[in-house]
C-alpha cells in the first residue's frame, strides 16, 4: 500500500511537474525545500509561489518567483532578485587576511580599490511547456541593474573586474549598471531514474570591455525520488573578457536534496 | 626586478583544474621552443649597414617609475591604460632619439591585466621604427591568484629593423629555492635568441632576464646558460650582439650589499646576531658570476671603464629612488663595440636605465 502512495505521490507532483527545476516557470509546492552544493535554497510557498536564498553568506541574495496567467501551452512565471555583493568582493581583496605583498593568496581583486556599498536587482520572466515525449523546455529573459549606494562614490573601478569565466558576466553589472540576460534550458526523461539537461545562458553587457558571455552546460540527472538526484556533465563557458574572447570547458557535478 | 611574492597552496590545484580551458591554466613551455613572432603594422625597407647600434633596455612593462607593488616598496597592482600608454609614449620618445637597429628589451607585457591588456611589443614596434619583433614570455598564466593580479604575459623582445628569423625561445631553470606549486605559478625565465637578416651579414640577437630574487644558485644557472647559448652561436662560426637585464653586479663593483638601501617601510635586514639580507639585494656571495662572460666576449661597458667611471653606468635603482646605485644591464659580443653608453638620462622612464653601443658588423 505504501508503495502506491509513494507511486502515486511521485505521479502527481513528479519531475514533470519540475520539482527540481529551479529555472523552469514551475512553482515549488507550498512547503516542500530544495538545496543542492551548487544551487540555492528554494523552499514553496503558499499562492502559487516560492523564494530562494544564495548559501553563500558573504553575497546575500534573496529572490521571489511567482506563477503567472498561462498562455496557451505555457506556464509563465516572473522572479524577481536582491542580491548585496559588497562583502564577498571585498573578502575576494583578501580572503587570507593578508596585505599587499605578503603575498595576498587567493585575492582575486586587488585591494587597491574601494568597493562600495551595492545591490543589484534582477527581474526575469519565465516560459516553460511541457514537448510531446516526456520533454519540457523552458525560455526565460531577464534585465539586471545594480545601484551603488556609498556617497561619494559614482562608480565601481572597471579595473576590479574579475576576468575569469561565471565571475566576469555575473559581476558585469556591478561596473556597468545593467545586463541584459535570457536563456533555455531543455529537460528529456529517458527512464524512471534518468534524463538529459541541456541549457544555455547568454549574459550581454553594454558598455563593457566583455560585451557578452555565453554558458552551456549538458547534464545527465540522475533522480533517486524527491528527496535526493545527483547531476553530472559538463559546462562550457565562451566569451569576450577585457584581453580577449577565451572559451573554457569543465566538469559539472551537482548534489540536491529536497523534503 | 619583477614580482618576488606568490602563492602557495593546494587547493590552487583544485581551482587550476576547475577553470581549465583549452589552453593551460600556466604556459610551462618546452626547452626549446618558437619564439613568438611580431611584425610593424607599417614595414620600411632598411639596407646593410657598416655599424650598427645595438641597445637593451629593462622597460619595467611600461610603468615608468609608478610605485608598483611587486619591484620596490610601492602599493598599485592594476595600472590604468593612460598611465601606461602615457609610459610607453615615453619609452617610444627615447628609442626613436636613440634610434638603435637592434634594440633588446625585458619585461615587456603582452596580455596583462595589470597594464590593461595592452599588448606592447605591437604597440611599440607600431610606434618606433623597427619592422620586426620577436617575443618570448617568462610568465603566462590565465590568473596568478595573488594580489589580484589576474592574467598575466610578460617576457622578452627582440626589436629589429631587419627581418627576423630562426627564433627560439630557451627555458632557463627554475628557481630552485621554491616549493613545487609556487614554482609552478612562478616566473620562467628564458633565453631568447634570434638571427637578424640584415642583407649579406646575418647574425643573431641574443636577449635574456636573469633571475632576481633567488638565494640559491639558479642565478649562477641562467648566467651559465646564456653563456653557453652565446658558446653555441660562436662555434658555429658565427657573430652575435647579445644582452639584458642579468640581475647582477660587475665583478669589480665597489658596494655588494643593497639590504638597507632597498629596504620597504616594516622591513628590517641585518640585525645584531641575525644573518638576514633581502633578497635580491645582498650580491656578495655571487660576485663573481659574471667573469666568465667578461673574460669570454665583450662587454659594451668593459670592466676597466666601469671601474673608473662606476657610478656614470649604474643601470638600477629600486622604485622611486632616482638614485641610481648598481649595475644590472650588459651588452655583449664576440666581436668588438665602441660608443658604450649608459643613458643615465632616462631615469624616470623606468627602474631600469638603457644600455647601448655601436657594432661594427663583419
Amino acid at each position: 500500500m505504501k508503495k502506491i502512495v509513494k507511486i502515486i505521490l511521485l505521479l502527481s507532483c513528479g519531475w514533470l511537474n519540475a520539482q527540481w527545476e529551479g529555472e523552469s516557470a514551475t512553482i515549488l509546492s507550498h512547503g516542500r525545500h530544495e538545496i543542492g552544493l551548487f544551487s540555492p535554497f528554494r523552499m514553496g510557498l503558499r499562492n502559487g509561489s516560492e523564494i530562494s536564498v544564495n548559501k553563500f553568506l558573504l553575497m546575500p541574495s534573496i529572490s521571489y518567483k511567482s506563477e503567472m496567467s498561462q498562455s496557451h501551452t505555457w506556464r509563465k512565471a516572473y522572479r524577481l532578485q536582491l542580491t548585496y555583493p559588497t562583502l564577498a568582493m571585498r573578502w575576494l581583496q583578501s580572503p587570507l587576511g593578508m596585505k599587499l605583498g605578503e603575498p595576498d593568496k587567493f585575492a582575486l581583486i586587488s585591494p587597491e580599490f574601494t568597493i562600495p556599498q551595492m545591490l543589484s536587482f534582477y527581474g526575469e520572466i519565465i516560459g516553460t511547456k511541457n514537448l510531446p515525449g516526456n520533454s519540457i523546455i523552458t525560455l526565460y529573459g531577464g534585465i539586471s541593474f545594480a545601484s551603488i549606494l556609498s556617497l561619494g562614490v559614482k562608480k565601481l573601478d572597471n579595473r576590479a573586474t574579475i576576468d575569469l569565466p561565471g565571475f566576469y558576466p555575473r559581476l558585469s553589472v556591478y561596473y556597468n549598471g545593467v545586463v541584459f540576460k535570457t536563456g533555455s534550458n531543455y529537460l528529456h526523461k529517458l527512464s524512471k531514474y534518468w534524463s538529459y539537461l541541456i541549457d544555455y545562458d547568454m549574459f550581454i553587457m553594454p558598455s563593457s570591455n566583455g560585451r557578452y558571455a555565453f554558458e552551456h552546460k549538458g547534464l545527465i540527472v540522475w533522480t533517486k525520488n524527491e528527496k535526493f538526484r545527483s547531476l553530472f556533465g559538463y559546462k562550457l563557458f565562451a566569451g569576450e573578457y577585457p584581453f580577449g574572447s577565451q572559451a573554457h570547458l569543465i566538469p559539472m557535478l551537482d548534489l540536491q536534496f529536497g523534503w | 626586478m619583477i614580482t618576488k611574492h606568490l602563492i602557495g597552496n593546494k587547493s590552487l590545484i583544485f581551482f587550476g583544474l576547475l577553470i581549465s580551458s583549452c589552453d593551460p591554466l600556466v604556459n610551462e613551455f618546452n626547452d626549446i621552443e618558437e619564439a613568438i613572432m611580431y611584425r610593424a603594422n607599417n614595414v620600411t625597407e632598411f639596407s646593410a649597414q657598416d655599424t650598427i647600434k645595438v641597445m637593451t633596455w629593462n622597460i619595467r612593462f611600461g610603468v615608468a617609475r609608478l610605485r608598483f607593488f611587486g619591484d620596490g616598496c610601492g602599493d598599485r597592482v592594476i595600472l590604468k591604460k593612460n598611465e601606461v600608454y602615457e609610459a610607453l609614449e615615453d619609452l617610444a620618445e627615447k628609442i626613436k632619439m636613440e634610434d638603435p637597429d637592434i634594440l633588446l628589451l625585458q619585461e615587456v607585457d603582452v596580455q596583462s591585466k595589470k597594464t590593461g591588456y595592452i599588448d606592447q611589443a605591437q604597440w611599440l614596434l607600431d610606434h618606433t621604427d623597427f619592422n620586426y619583433g620577436a617575443y618570448a614570455s617568462m610568465w603566462e598564466s590565465q590568473i596568478i591568484l595573488a594580489d589580484g593580479l589576474g592574467r598575466v604575459n610578460t617576457g622578452n623582445l627582440i626589436l629589429s629593423k631587419w627581418e627576423l628569423d630562426n627564433a627560439e625561445r630557451y627555458q632557463l631553470p627554475l628557481r630552485g629555492d621554491q616549493d613545487a606549486l609556487t614554482k609552478y605559478f612562478y616566473l620562467r625565465r628564458n633565453v631568447l635568441k634570434a638571427r637578424v637578416n640584415m642583407p649579406g651579414h646575418p647574425f643573431y640577437a641574443v636577449n635574456t632576464h636573469a633571475t632576481a630574487f633567488a638565494t640559491d644558485d639558479t642565478k649562477r644557472k641562467h648566467l651559465d646558460k646564456f653563456k653557453s647559448i652565446l658558446d653555441g652561436i660562436v662555434a658555429e662560426g658565427n657573430f652575435f650582439v647579445a644582452g639584458g637585464d642579468l640581475n647582477e653586479i660587475p665583478p669589480n663593483a665597489s658596494k655588494m650589499d643593497y639590504c638597507l638601501d632597498d629596504q620597504c617601510e616594516g622591513e628590517s635586514f641585518h640585525e645584531p646576531g641575525v644573518y638576514n639580507h633581502k633578497e635580491g639585494s645582498y650580491f656578495a656571495p655571487e660576485i663573481t658570476w659574471l667573469e666568465a662572460l667578461y673574460k669570454s666576449y665583450k662587454s659594451a661597458i668593459p670592466l676597466d671603464i666601469y671601474g673608473v667611471y662606476e657610478t656614470k653606468h649604474f643601470t638600477h635603482s629600486v622604485d622611486i629612488n632616482l638614485t641610481l646605485d648598481r649595475k644590472l644591464d650588459y651588452l655583449w659580443t664576440n666581436t668588438e663595440w665602441f660608443n658604450g653608453r649608459t643613458h643615465q638620462e632616462a631615469i624616470k622612464l623606468s627602474d631600469h636605465i638603457p644600455v647601448s653601443a655601436k657594432w661594427v658588423v663583419r
